[in-house]
Order: C-alpha cells, then sequence, then structure tokens
C-alpha cells in the first residue's frame, strides 16, 4: 500500500453564518488548505466533496470559485460520516496510482434549514413513530446507564470537557466552558438528554490536501507532512435479534480494519478525534474504538483520563458538542486537528508529545440496521 | 407521490406498507417474518433473509406483549408529533425489538423491564386527511 501525506489544511470558523452561503464556506476552507499545502492550485489533480443536505452538484459551485474547475469531482453523500468518507475516497484515488494530488474537503449549511432536531430520512419506519437523532442516542443512554452504572452527572462531564477545550479552539462554535451544573439545568430534549448533551446546528467547512509519496519529495514546503496510515470505512449490518444498544458493534469492526491498515493497536494512539453528536455518544465511540474498556468510560472520564494532559486525550478541538457539527464538514475538521496536533501547531489545546491520532465518524440511521456508515481515519506524525 | 395524490380523507393507510396483514378482511395484525432455513425473525416483513439470504420466509403474526427494553420521553421533534412522548423499545419473545410511542402510564412510572402490550391503533390524520394506522405500546394489563 503507497503512502499518503496529508500537505495542507484549512478550516472556516464553525457557528451560525447566516448571511454566508455553503459555497462561500467551503471555497474558504479550500483556499485556505491550498495555500497552508504552499502548491499551485493547478496541481490539485482530483477532489472529493462531503455534504449532505446542501443539494446537487454543491461541489463543482465551489470549485468554479477556486481555481479548480476543469478537474474530476466526485460529491460524497454519507450522513454524518461525509466528509471522513470524502478523504478516505482522495486517499483511495492515491493508493491507486490515479492521482498524486489529491483535495478532500466538507461544508454544510443548516442555519435556517433546521431547527431542532434531526430525524432519520422521512419514509424510515422508526421516524414514522417519532423517533428523532437525540431519542435514539437518549435510549442508548438509558442502556449504559442500566448495564454499567452510568450516571447522569457522568454524561454531563462530556459536554463540560469538551466545551472547555472548544473554549480553546478560536474556530469553535462555542467559546465559553460550561459547568455540569449548567447541563443539567439545560432543557431536556429527549430525557435523559438535555440541550447541552445535544452537538448544534452549524454552518461550517473544512478542507485537506492529500498527497502522495512520490510527489512530496517535490513540493517544498515548512510544515512536516503527516501520513495518513489508515481509512476504513464499514457499513451497518441489518440487525437481529436483541443486541445491546449500550455497545458498537459497527464502531468496533471498522476500528479493527484500522489498526489492521495501521499495523498498530487502540494502545498506541495517543489522542482521538470521536463523534460526540451527544454526549453519550462519545462514551460509545471509545468504547467501541477500544480505547477504554466497554463500561469503564464514564469513570475514567471523571478522573481526568480524556482531558488534555490526560493518559488519552478525547477531543481536543471540542469535538462535535463544542467546536459544532456541520455534518459534511465534521469528519474533514477532525482530520485538520489531528494534523494540527500532529504538527505541535494546536496552541493552547496541544497534546504534548502527540505522534499517532485517530478520528472516527458516524453517520445515519435506519430501522434494521446497526448504523449506516462509520469511518476511522488513522494519521501519524 | 401518486399514493398521496390519489388519496382521499377517510382512507386508512397502513405506518409501513410491509407491517400489517389482514388489512383486506378483519382485524389488521402485526406481523414479522422468519427464515424457513437459518430461523432469523424479522419485523417488518421481509421477501429474502438478512442473514442467509434465503427466500423462504414465513409471515408470522407478533405476539402482543414484551419487556421494554429502554425508552425516552421526547421533548423536541417534529411539528408532527406534539411533545412530551414516550418512546419504546420492546423485546418480543420471538426475538425482535420494536420501536413505539408508549402510552397509558406517567412518564415517571416507566421502567425498564416492564411488561407491555402492543395495540393496533390509528395514530393521526395526515395533511391529505387519510388516516394513519399504526401501533402503541401500553403497560400489560391495559390501564394506566
Amino acid at each position: 500500500m503507497s503512502d499518503v501525506y496529508v500537505v495542507g489544511i484549512g478550516m472556516t470558523k464553525f457557528g451560525k453564518h447566516p448571511d454566508r452561503t455553503v459555497v462561500d464556506l467551503g471555497s474558504e476552507a479550500v483556499r485556505e488548505a491550498i495555500r497552508d499545502a504552499d502548491i499551485d492550485p493547478r496541481r490539485v489533480e482530483a477532489a472529493y466533496c462531503g455534504h449532505v443536505f446542501q443539494g446537487m452538484v454543491a461541489g463543482q459551485r465551489v470549485l468554479a470559485q477556486t481555481g479548480l474547475a476543469g478537474i474530476p469531482l466526485t460529491n460524497v453523500e454519507d450522513a454524518c460520516s461525509s466528509g471522513a468518507v470524502a478523504v478516505r475516497e482522495a486517499a483511495l484515488a492515491i493508493r491507486a496510482g490515479e492521482h498524486d494530488v489529491v483535495l478532500a474537503w466538507g461544508m454544510e449549511h443548516l442555519t435556517g434549514r433546521f431547527r431542532g432536531a434531526l430525524t432519520p430520512a422521512e419514509d424510515d419506519l422508526e421516524a414514522a413513530v417519532g423517533l428523532t437523532m437525540p431519542a435514539i442516542y437518549a435510549m442508548r443512554a438509558r442502556r449504559h446507564m442500566e448495564e454499567f452504572g452510568t450516571t447522569r452527572r457522568q454524561l454531563a462531564l462530556v459536554s463540560v470537557k469538551n466545551k472547555r477545550n472548544a473554549s480553546l479552539n478560536p474556530l469553535s462554535q462555542f467559546q465559553t466552558p460550561v459547568s455540569v451544573e449548567e447541563v443539567l439545568a439545560s432543557r431536556p430534549i429527549a430525557e435523559p438528554l438535555c440541550l447541552y448533551d445535544c452537538s448544534p446546528v452549524s454552518d461550517g467547512a473544512a478542507a485537506a490536501i492529500l498527497c502522495s509519496a512520490r510527489r512530496l519529495r517535490q513540493l517544498t514546503r515548512a510544515h512536516r507532512p503527516i501520513r495518513l496510515v489508515a481509512a476504513a470505512l464499514r457499513s451497518g449490518e441489518v440487525e437481529t435479534g436483541l443486541p445491546s444498544m449500550a455497545f458498537e458493534p459497527l464502531t468496533r469492526r471498522t476500528a479493527e480494519a484500522a489498526y489492521e491498515q495501521a499495523g498498530i493497536g487502540p494502545e498506541e494512539v495517543d489522542l482521538a478525534e470521536v463523534h460526540d453528536c451527544f454526549s453519550i455518544a462519545e462514551v460509545l465511540r471509545v468504547e467501541g474504538l477500544g480505547l477504554f474498556p466497554v463500561g469503564e468510560y464514564p469513570a475514567r472520564l471523571e478522573r481526568g483520563e480524556a482531558d488534555i494532559g490526560g493518559t488519552l486525550p478525547v477531543n481536543p478541538s471540542g469535538g462535535l458538542l463544542g467546536k459544532g457539527h456541520p455534518l459534511g464538514a465534521t469528519g474533514v475538521a477532525q482530520v485538520v486537528e489531528l494534523v494540527r496536533q500532529l504538527r505541535g501547531e494546536a496552541g493552547a489545546r496541544q497534546v504534548a508529545g502527540a505522534r499517532v491520532g485517530l478520528a472516527h465518524c458516524r453517520g445515519g440511521k435506519a430501522a434494521g440496521i446497526e448504523g449506516a456508515a462509520c469511518t476511522v481515519n488513522i494519521l501519524a506524525a | 407521490m401518486g399514493e398521496a395524490a390519489a388519496a382521499s380523507p377517510g382512507q386508512v393507510v397502513p405506518i409501513h406498507p410491509e407491517v400489517f396483514a389482514g388489512e383486506g378482511g378483519g382485524e389488521p395484525l402485526l406481523v414479522g417474518s422468519r427464515c424457513q432455513r437459518c430461523g432469523a425473525f424479522f419485523f417488518p416483513r421481509r421477501q429474502v433473509c438478512a442473514r442467509c439470504l434465503s427466500a423462504e420466509m414465513e409471515v408470522v403474526p407478533l405476539s402482543g406483549t414484551g419487556t421494554l427494553y429502554t425508552y425516552t420521553v421526547v421533548h423536541q421533534s417534529t411539528p408532527e408529533f406534539p411533545t412530551p412522548y414516550i418512546l419504546a423499545y420492546v423485546d418480543l419473545p420471538e426475538g425482535v425489538r420494536l420501536l413505539a410511542p408508549l402510552v397509558g402510564v406517567a412518564a415517571d412510572q416507566v421502567r425498564v423491564g416492564m411488561r407491555l402490550r402492543l395495540r393496533v391503533e390509528p395514530l393521526r390524520t395526515d395533511a391529505t386527511g387519510r388516516t394513519i394506522l399504526g401501533y402503541r405500546l401500553y403497560p400489560d394489563g391495559g390501564g394506566a
């Protein structure tokens, strides 16, 4: 398998941008990634764009604004994993030898499009009986509490940690830390989850330039390149029987594929950006990834093990809960954060000595399957 | 879309095309499918087994009672679902888990493991005046 490197990154501020368009946001992130890679835009040979609700050929509209029109472009939709899948597709194109320099970006403009809870597809059986995304995670939280004794306060600590980390990230939607009491006092959304247990409605974009090993030697740039050592994707299996809702086999299977590609185990991961769309989601992700033993994460989080400066920092960027969650952009923004961390350019939230970073996304819900799309990308300095 | 255009007010339509049997004659029954080859059970019913790909699928009525696996009280939803409401997953003896609204019990009385009963009922009227036939969960015994 030929090596793939990330040589340029760009990201807009995440948050509410009612006066900007998705093309405007996407173009900003793409331009910044090209500038950061210090390459002529004409060197970019192909592009993959992740988005969910931005309509037909949104990616091509960004190419037209960034000097890239004419190259092969693929729009990618895999719900909340769309951006991460775009990164993987870019890496596959390089590994296949088809291209040497490929752009992957994700973007989403949700302000004004949605208010409140997202739901599965309209014709989904569970959506038809009233299921919302917060409701499914609330029911999974209830099971984690039931099976492992997880407390409501421990779940709140996920949001407290991630909003604290977000306050150290100038591009985050939330810039102010919150207390456990504030999380618990925020209005109920789907019990036991409250407003501050849920990721917000966000607009934003993030971009990365990927490059082959042979082309890397021709690039002259100051940053050290960061190697993409795994890019794994799995779709959810049909559920049969009565599986536990407090554990994620889909995340476990995707992680195993990624660890095998990277030739490492979970114990070698120094920091992780995981799909914390809800507070309970971070618990399910890190346990599914094998980064913490099943059922133990809430207690270990309480002891500070997942803090910046802890044994395994989780979501130092602020995660979806703190940084924001513009769906298609999220998976690329995780890669942007890992590259900053592995370059040693993460400023106040820098994880000391970070060598290996893992990014996990999980997107989509449909009745009868365990989840839709799951990705694990691993980067190494 | 063609279906909606042909709708007439007062028409009763199932919440999903593969959840009921017997709409034509007597009382509609909630049904699933059991694979004749590997024994896997599915709800809603399906033509091909997702586990072994056999097409030998038997349509089987669901048992009416089961155990509450997990639940939530929903406080924010889409406009067609007035809040608050309780949603619960019930585990049925045939080895299938089903999501439905839970009614007939106060939110603070709901417990994991409690016995629940399924009832086929009209759920709401859609924008074209059609009655949506679905199902709800009640505490077993029926009362509040």
